[in-house]
């Protein structure tokens, strides 16, 4: 198979039937100059950042952000499944070290600290960063491997727009998309909604369990690893996403944004279990809207903004099984209600064209309410276990940032975080770059932070297991790199960058079972994690029609508990922590000719431990893999609408492999897209 | 410019080939019939994660052999591994959010056989060759087997019990009778009619026995953890209770402190020495009528998470499960509390069964 596979995009590439679609066209055609790095917005001193452009958050509208991290970023995406829960996690830390802003606010789930993003569809963002480290104090606190920054922008429309995407793939998964938008010189209106469903029911050969061939006298005479299907894995997820914008045209610009989820997806069974599907029911739905209001005003050197949001969220939990007779009756059925009221006013202002001050005040108040389980007491009537909480968190920011040469910036950052009634001590930030070369425009680059990260509310208060004595994680991290960037207008543009980064952590929070049979977070561990982060771009006008770009990342991350044994036999100290890969990479390849283009996308996971002792066993294996997917995109004009055509071949070479233990992964699979923008409507 | 092109992609596509090969598991080839006295531990596993193991000591060699059933079957045991029985050469290691038992030949470790579909098993329990009792987690119904035939047969459902708080645990035997724990907010022992599979009578007792064993005079013996804090349950002081078999009535109550955690009361080979964990190791005599002062083996630092006693030479053997996610050790003392040996199992060792 990967042998005809190999020809296949080989003869592709003979015959030249290279795609682009029409957003990648313009930006190749358009290659950028090599931009001075001493001209770096003074936002931006000492950051590392990586930015994802439309173009790479459109590349495949089907694709959650899970998706488009995976293959664009040096952060290591931890996979559940298709269509199942994707955390992220910076630098060889955890995903709840991850912070995540959607237009400035803050959407962690509050009671679990994290946010899954494969209930983000790529198609909802206009605009994502990722801060590494200590850049992320100047977004947010908490973020102790780093942050990413979501955002939605203006669709710059002149008159109505109309973008409909049909895509249709294996495992009969279908995906409707649909964008309308209207703008004139005061107002842009847009309207997004994603519509996905599938059974999953992908078939792949499970190595983790045999099937049993009996004689009469149930004896074993055979034994074989079964061809399975995904068992439990349909989905149907719906987004909707209204945003409005009036520009005043005196400074004001206001901005409504509100996005619906409504999912429904099913939990597949493990690789290892030996249940009947159909008499089983493993089912998560939820229901989330996000709104926010903003105003942002500015003037000729200062800006202020002030954002107020809300955020609901209800999800329920259902495990249930069939009696016998056809009933199926709950073995568990947890629901939560989560309501956030959100505030931010921030400020800044420049001093000519090297100081910039900046300020900002976030507020997230949250209402939280947990029912895990329904229990008959002893005295006979029924109650429910879970708990009610609320917590107001308070984050203030200061910051000034000052360039007094064109080639040395320096910038301090001061945060503070309330989260109930507990305060953080202070938390600095120390950010300075300087351009040590003009010739390839190499820069230097280097910041320093301490850091806190509070207990969720599920590590406070979930019953059974919260621990209201947990103590707030704490560390400290510092980075420093390199970056170059050359090129000619027009020609082509080459850049890359390197980092090293160090980071510690006090009192990292885990959950551990008890004799009690439940799980209960802990203080636990003191973390050391540190290595190298290392990103290129090489773009490439080959000739007039034809062009190239290579985008590249690569990180090495050990991450080591520097902790205390927990009893002589305690063989984790010093240890890379589990599921963390030291290595990870990815390289994203674009070509196009004409109307055409041919994206071709792999990345590499090391080996994960999953035992904190770093014991390989034959149970708990979890090898590297590489993964390959390839799109060919012709876009259309007529005179009547753009038309782009979109094939997809995902897990190109039909690999067998696991992100997760005992989580079956689909092997070669195929999507099919076609978009259509009618040009009628326009004005 | 084409060749450049082409000779680009030809090389991304060798690197992306060089790819992964899945791994099968080779099946070993074991014979433990030389150790007759031999211990299988169940180590759970992470739930969810489908890393359970079997592993299997020799108290005679002191030697451990581990993922003793992966080896031999080439196959995973499952997402925790809850408890195992022996009966006649054949081991059955229940396997409970895999929703399977695997009947084993516990000379070679090679399976023989499966019943699945379970809702969530804890314990098998056999009443004939031909009929068993497996009691479940998030189920009012203790399911019937026909363990000749792998099937399940019936079910003996669990009066003022609903599914989703139902929980049944171990089980013991006295004539016709069986005793259960109910154990997940539950505060009950169950006696069932072996020959009619009904309930007949149940006795409350605290909140939560997590663990029954039988004694040599006929006693029974539960050990409850009390609750947790904020439960809607209830909270109290956990108690050891001495229970007679016959009449069913609670002879005496041992009161621990307030916040305790005892739990899994053992016994030794002759059935008059009970143990249990509470922090530390203890031992007591089934005839004392007050908990001893000093533990058999004093608290060291880490949660002990299994125990039991050699039934032939009185050995006890305690499982540290250290921080959950590492290879757990067990440790192995004499009757004197002499530390006579130690080893490294699977992740979280929870129960013990002797061959």
């Amino acid at each position: 198979m990967k042998i005809i596979l190999s020809i296949i995009a080989l003869i592709l590439c003979h015959t030249s039937l290279f795609a682009q679609d029409v957003e990648w066209h313009k930006r190749l055609h358009a290659i950028p100059g090599v931009t001075v790095y001493g001209k770096r917005p003074l936002k931006e001193i000492g950051t590392q950042q990586t930015k994802f452009d439309s173009v790479v958050l459109k590349e495949s509208v089907a694709l959650s952000m899970a998706d488009v991290l995976t293959f664009n970023s040096s952060i290591f995406v931890k996979n559940y499944g298709r269509a199942t829960l994707s955390t992220v996690a910076f630098r060889g830390t955890s995903a709840s070290h991850t912070q995540v802003t959607w237009n400035g606010m803050r959407i962690n789930n509050p009671m679990l600290g994290m946010t899954d993003f494969s209930m983000i569809p790529s198609y909802f963002i206009d605009d994502a960063s990722l801060l590494h480290g200590t850049s992320s104090v100047n977004e947010t606190g908490g973020g102790m491997g780093g942050a990413v920054k979501l955002s939605t922008k203006p669709a710059q429309s002149d008159g109505f727009g109309v973008q409909y995407i049909q895509g249709l793939g294996s495992f009969r998964t279908f995906d409707e998309f649909l964008r309308l938008t209207y703008g004139d010189e005061r107002w842009q209106v847009s309207t997004r909604a994603v519509f996905s469903t599938s059974p999953n029911d992908f078939e792949y050969r499970n190595h983790d369990k045999k099937e049993n061939v009996y004689d009469e006298y149930m004896n074993i005479i055979d034994q074989y690893y079964p061809v399975e299907r995904n068992r439990s894995g349909s989905f149907r997820d719906f987004h909707l996403l209204q945003e409005a914008y009036y520009n005043t045209g005196r400074g004001d610009r206001f901005g409504l944004n509100g996005w619906y989820i409504n999912s429904n997806r099913e939990l597949p069974m493990l690789t290892t279990d030996y249940g009947n599907a159909t008499d089983f029911d493993n089912r998560q739905r939820e229901e989330t809207f996000r709104g926010i209001l903003s105003w942002d005003h500015l003037g000729e050197q200062w800006k202020v903004a002030t954002k107020a949001g809300y955020i609901h969220t209800w999800m329920a939990y259902d495990y249930k099984r069939d009696v016998g007779n056809g009933t199926m009756a709950h073995m568990t059925r947890s629901r939560s209600k989560i309501d956030t009221f959100y505030g931010q006013a921030e400020g800044e202002y420049y001093i000519g064209s090297d100081w910039l001050f900046t300020a900002n005040l976030a507020v997230h108040q949250h209402i939280v309410q947990s029912e895990d389980k329904n229990i008959i007491r002893q005295d006979g009537n029924k109650a429910i276990v879970g708990y009610r909480k609320g917590r107001a968190e308070l984050s203030g920011v200061l910051s000034a940032k000052w360039r007094p040469t064109d080639r040395f910036g320096i910038s301090a950052t001061l945060r503070e975080e309330m989260y109930g009634t507990e305060w953080t001590p202070l938390i600095p930030a120390l950010f300075v770059d300087g351009v040590l070369s003009r010739r390839g425009n190499i820069t230097a680059k280097a910041s320093l932070s301490r850091n806190y990260r509070f207990p969720t509310l599920n590590d406070l208060y979930f019953l059974p297991g919260g621990n209201p004595d947990l103590k707030k994680e704490s560390g400290w991290t510092y980075d420093a790199g390199l970056s170059f960037a050359a090129g000619r207008e027009g020609s082509y543009s080459l850049s890359g960058s390197a980092s090293w980064f160090e980071s510690y952590i006090h009192d990292w929070i885990l959950w551990l079972p008890t004799v009690k049979g439940f799980f209960s977070p802990k203080n636990i561990k003191d973390v050391h994690a540190y290595g190298i982060e290392a990103k290129a771009n090489l773009s490439v006008a080959l000739t007039p029609e034809w062009h190239l770009s290579i985008d590249g990342n690569y990180s090495w991350t050990p991450s080591i508990n520097e902790g205390e044994p927990t009893s002589e036999a305690d063989r984790s100290v010093g240890k890379q922590l589990p599921y963390i890969p030291r290595h990870s990479a990815n390289l994203t390849g674009r070509i196009s000719w004409r109307s055409w283009s041919f994206l071709y996308k792999w990345c590499y996971y090391s080996e994960r431990f999953t035992m904190s002792s770093n014991d390989l066993t034959l149970t708990g294996k979890l090898p590297k893999y590489f993964m390959s997917n390839i799109t060919l995109e012709k876009a259309l004009s007529f005179s009547w609408a753009d038309i782009s055509l979109k094939g997809t071949i995902n897990n190109l070479f039909d690999e067998e492999y696991l992100s997760v233990l005992s989580r079956p992964m689909p092997g070669i699979n195929f999507e099919f897209f076609i978009g259509i923008t009618p040009k009628w409507s326009k004005k | 410019m084409i060749r450049f092109v082409r000779l680009l992609l030809f090389g991304g596509l060798l690197l992306a080939t060089s790819c992964m090969k899945w791994e099968y598991g080779l099946v070993e080839e074991f014979d433990t019939s030389s150790s007759p006295e031999g211990l299988f531990i169940c180590n759970e596993g992470n739930f969810q994660y489908g890393n359970a193991t079997l592993s299997y000591y020799d108290p005679a060699t002191k030697k451990v052999g581990n993922e003793v059933f992966y080896r031999a079957n080439a196959m995973k045991l499952g997402d925790v591994c809850q408890s195992m029985v022996i009966r006649d050469g054949i081991g059955w290691v229940v396997v409970n959010n895999s929703h399977a038992i695997f009947a084993i030949d516990t000379r070679t470790f090679k399976e023989v056989g499966r019943i699945v579909n379970f809702t969530s098993p804890r314990y098998i329990h056999f009443i004939s060759d031909t009929k068993a009792y497996v009691t479940q987690i998030w189920d009012n119904r203790i399911f019937i087997v026909n363990p000749k035939r792998y099937e399940i047969t019936g079910y003996i459902e669990v009066p003022n019990m609903t599914m989703e708080s139902g929980s049944t645990e171990q089980m013991v035997q006295w004539g016709k009778y069986l005793y259960v724990n109910c154990w997940s907010y539950q505060n009950r022992i169950l006696k069932i009619d072996t020959e009619t599979d009904t309930v007949v009578d149940e006795l409350t007792v605290g909140i939560q026995p997590t663990s029954l064993v039988l004694d040599c005079n006929d006693k029974l013996w539960t050990i409850t953890d009390g609750g947790y804090a904020g439960s809607p349950y209830g909270h109290e002081a956990p108690s050891l209770y001495r229970i007679d078999a016959e009449s069913f009535t609670i002879e005496k109550q041992f009161r621990f402190e307030f916040g305790d955690a005892p739990s899994e009361v053992q016994l030794n080979g002759t059935g008059d020495r009970l143990y249990w964990l509470n922090d530390d190791v203890w031992e007591m005599d089934v005839t004392a009528e007050c908990v001893p002062s000093e533990p058999f083996l004093p608290y060291n630092g880490t949660l002990y998470y299994g125990l039991t006693v050699s039934p032939y030479n009185g050995d006890v053997y305690v499982a540290d499960a250290i921080d959950y996610v590492q290879q757990g050790k067990v440790y192995r003392y004499s009757k004197e509390r002499e530390l006579l040996d130690s080893f490294y199992v699977g992740i979280i060792p929870g129960a013990f069964c002797w061959k």
